[in-house]
């Protein structure tokens, strides 16, 4: 049986060793591709060499056209992420806090959020249009939901003996909302932005295809498949694992610091 | 912080409905607590006596009789009245200080005033070097020091104990009843200390109250005048100890002739 | 005469009095508070609808941005008598299982390796997670461009939204079954065969399950975003067509299935797995 070892217990050699053994098989599968291409295995069309691939690149890099498209991404991932978020946490304490918002309110949220989120793409682009603020509210909307959630959970589980403590020192509501409840709720908030983090990047992808005015990754995959440009939308695929990688690594590191009274 | 029969209970009855049927918690409760005196309430579980710290804190509200604090009728917690649980109940987002600071949230004081008042509570406690450290970082015994000086910081006219070393090992115990009795002696506080431990009862208290249950009542109450009964190691002590445990309703076998009366 | 004696009489006594079975009154109780718990969930929605018809009766919103509720109603009720709602929730029905079926099982599969191989796991893992940063949409239009719109571009994408959590969740199931289970498994000289069958498969249940239940609501996501995007039956279509129409009654109708599908699929799953959990002892 193999032995079950925790990263902590490995020497500093035998990390490196693992590393190395990760990048075999992406080394493998890049090699198999570029003789399949290169060797004219399969069509150039459908499996393009790395060569074209860092070519196109590089044009469109040149260009400036690859710069607007990822910060338009970014920027509309961004600016709903937020807005979703800035809606979702005052909504989740509410719901948490007040016992009446709760029961009235609660079951109707809870059932409106089977929704799949694509499926509110048809109602929002009439509502909306096909525009910036359409992706925007999408991208809000898809925000939205797991903060909602988490912050609900985590407002709703303030430990009754820290407040029976806020009781006795006779804290008002708002003292009680400032230094009881939401730290209390603060690692349950984070999960749910690190899950809308997620989403929005999710919903942010999805929006660029549905609503195809204005620049964006997805713009790009979406004329790349148009016009059967494969090395255009293997780019995609590649800009959108990068950024989606250094998403999560940020979002994490955010999250040690700001709950760093917990590491102790 | 001294003024004419801080605490009087009067009368109080206490009833809670469990499962259809009223159970009377606590039924003819009559105490009065002077000013700097310390008084400790000794029953087994179920007798009430938590349930009557609450009512005196103004965490339960709904009761028969009185509870008057300094003469005025309670409604509710003030700053006037405050408890140390047992579990420390520390904020564990918030530095030591910054905990202790939260007993001086509703007060009208200066800034510097309140700093000055959590610095000289937490020495008072012997912390004074951990006051930037997290609860998580703090052992238990030194958590509860910690709950101490918060409930202290606001000088409140009483302290209220609920079983607070109960949840620490024997050694720790030991060592904050001598350290609760320093602090509670140095700044003349007037105290009441519930708790099943019948020596810890005696070791702190002035006087001792014995509370037997269904309904929670109390059974008699014992002064410990001399300071040889505060000695644990003394005969006086031992003496007292079996007065207490035999009001408690405890049965032991006793060598006859052993007990005076 | 020690304080564990003290406790002792108290526990007697405590003991003695234990509550009975809940009486009438009490049972009259509960049932009044189910009722207040419906109706307090039914105000606010109601409030809603009232609002909505209104602002429909009066003319305040023109009907493509919202339609009356009634209209959705009679809609709704025509689409159920004709069989036409239910013909296109049984081809999205169909399809999420067979992407889901597909998508877990290979996820089972991976993540069992990984889970019990340290080796397989250096070697998979890095790649694994590199394709995993792709949201399943964003391997569309490269799919699309190889195997074209029909089927096998929405059963590969529902297939990959699937698989990824059933993986993540198996192989972290897998792992972090406790030593102690092990190593009672190491003392009863269990082999690797009993050790897997008795001691690691059970105990990563709970884990792998909630990875398959996030796996079937990441397929059923991915299922309504391909039948949007690339589709001629199934509710994604119903949407599209109904939006392309400005019929806006038929969207709605449609949304409120792809909710109770939706709602539905991950109830099953629930009812599954608390059967499953049914040993776990409450509080664990």
């Amino acid at each position: 049986m193999t032995a079950v070892t925790t990263t902590s217990g490995i020497s500093g050699k035998a990390r490196t060793k693992q590393h190395w053994n990760g990048l075999i098989l992406p080394a493998v599968l890049i090699l198999v591709w570029e003789a399949a291409s290169q060797f004219g295995i399969v069509d150039a069309r459908l499996l393009p060499s790395l060569g074209t691939i860092a070519g196109r690149a590089w044009n469109e890099l040149a260009e400036g056209r690859l710069a607007v498209d990822i910060a338009a991404s970014l920027v509309r991932y961004l600016t709903g992420f937020a807005i979703g978020s800035a809606l979702g946490i005052p909504a989740g304490l509410a719901l948490g806090l007040s016992r009446t918002l709760d029961r009235c309110v609660g079951p109707t949220f809870n059932a409106v959020k089977q929704i799949a989120v694509f499926a509110w793409i048809p109602l929002i682009s009439v509502w909306f249009g096909v525009g910036e603020a359409a992706k925007i509210a999408f991208i809000a909307l898809a925000a939205f939901t797991p903060v909602v959630v988490n912050t609900w959970a985590g407002a709703r589980s303030v430990p009754r003996d820290l407040a029976e403590v806020a009781q006795v020192l006779t804290l008002s509501r708002w003292q009680r909302l400032t230094w009881l409840a939401i730290p209390s709720a603060l690692p349950s908030i984070f999960v749910g932005l690190h899950l809308g983090l997620i989403y929005s990047w999710l919903a942010t992808v999805g929006a660029e295809y549905f609503m195809t005015i204005g620049p964006g990754i997805g713009g790009l995959m979406t004329e790349g498949r148009e016009h059967f440009h494969m090395d255009l939308v293997i780019l995609g695929v590649v800009l959108l694992g990068g950024i989606g990688l250094g998403l999560n690594r940020l979002a994490t590191v955010l999250e040690t610091h700001v709950l760093s009274w917990k590491q102790h | 912080m001294t003024d004419h029969g801080t605490l009087e209970i009067r009368n109080v009855g206490k009833r809670f409905d469990v499962a259809g049927q009223t159970v009377a918690a606590l039924s003819d409760i009559n105490l009065s607590v002077a000013p700097g005196e310390f008084v400790s309430i000794v029953g087994a579980s179920g007798c009430g006596k938590s349930t009557l710290l609450r009512l005196i804190v103004g965490l339960e509200r709904d009761y028969d009789g009185e509870i008057l604090l300094k003469g005025n009728r309670l409604a509710g917690p003030t700053l006037g009245r405050a408890i140390v649980f047992q579990e420390h109940r520390l904020f564990p987002w918030l530095r030591v200080e910054d905990n202790v600071a939260l007993g001086l949230l509703k007060s009208t004081l200066p800034a510097d005033e309140k700093r000055r008042l959590v610095r000289e509570h937490l020495d008072l406690v012997g912390l004074g070097s951990f006051a930037k450290a997290y609860p998580a970082q703090l052992s238990g015994g030194m958590s509860q020091r910690v709950a101490i000086a918060r409930a202290l910081v606001n000088r409140p006219d009483i302290l209220l104990l609920d079983e607070p070393f109960g949840a620490l090992d024997a050694l720790t115990r030991a060592y904050l009843q001598a350290e609760l009795r320093r602090i509670v002696r140095s700044e003349g506080i007037t105290a009441v200390l519930v708790t099943h431990d019948v020596e810890e009862a005696i070791f702190l208290g002035d006087r001792i109250v014995v509370m037997q249950p269904r309904p929670g009542r109390i059974a008699e109450i014992l002064p410990v005048d001399s300071s040889s009964q505060h000695d644990r190691a003394s005969p006086a002590f031992a003496h007292l100890r079996e007065i207490v445990l035999n009001g408690l309703g405890a049965h032991h076998p006793v060598l006859p002739g052993r007990l005076a009366a | 005469m020690t304080n564990l004696e003290l406790d002792r009489v108290a526990f007697e006594a405590a003991v003695a009095d234990q509550p009975d079975k809940p009486s009438g009154g009490q049972v009259a109780g509960r049932l009044t508070e189910g009722l207040r718990t419906i109706a307090a969930a039914l105000v606010f929605p109601a409030a809603l609808l009232l609002v909505w018809s209104g602002a429909s009766r009066l003319d305040l919103v023109p009907a493509q941005i919202l339609p009356d509720p009634r209209l959705v109603l009679t809609t709704f009720r025509e689409f159920y008598a004709t069989g036409e709602l239910a013909f296109h929730a049984e081809i999205s029905l169909f399809r999420v299982l067979q992407g889901f079926s597909l998508g877990a099982s290979v996820g089972l599969v991976l993540g069992i390796s990984m889970g019990l191989s340290q080796r397989v796991r250096e070697l998979a893992e890095p790649l694994f997670l590199a394709i995993a940063q792709v949201p399943p949409l964003g391997w569309i239009p490269l799919v699309m461009l190889l195997v074209g719109i029909d089927e096998a571009l929405k059963v590969i994408i529902i297939a990959k939204a699937a698989m990824i959590p059933v993986t993540i969740n198996t192989c972290k199931g897998i792992r972090n079954v406790p030593r102690n289970y092990r190593e009672v498994g190491e003392v009863l000289t269990f082999g690797r065969w009993l050790t897997l069958t008795k001691i690691v498969l059970p105990a990563s249940v709970p884990t792998v399950f909630t990875g398959i239940r996030y796996g079937l609501t990441n397929a059923w996501l991915a299922l309504v975003a391909v039948e949007l995007l690339a589709s001629s039956e199934g509710l994604g279509y119903l949407m599209v067509w109904g939006r392309q129409l400005f019929q806006l009654d038929i969207v709605i109708m449609a949304m409120v299935a792809v909710g109770l599908i939706g709602f539905f699929l991950d109830w099953s799953l629930g009812l599954i797995e608390r059967w499953l959990q049914r040993w776990e002892v409450v509080g664990t």
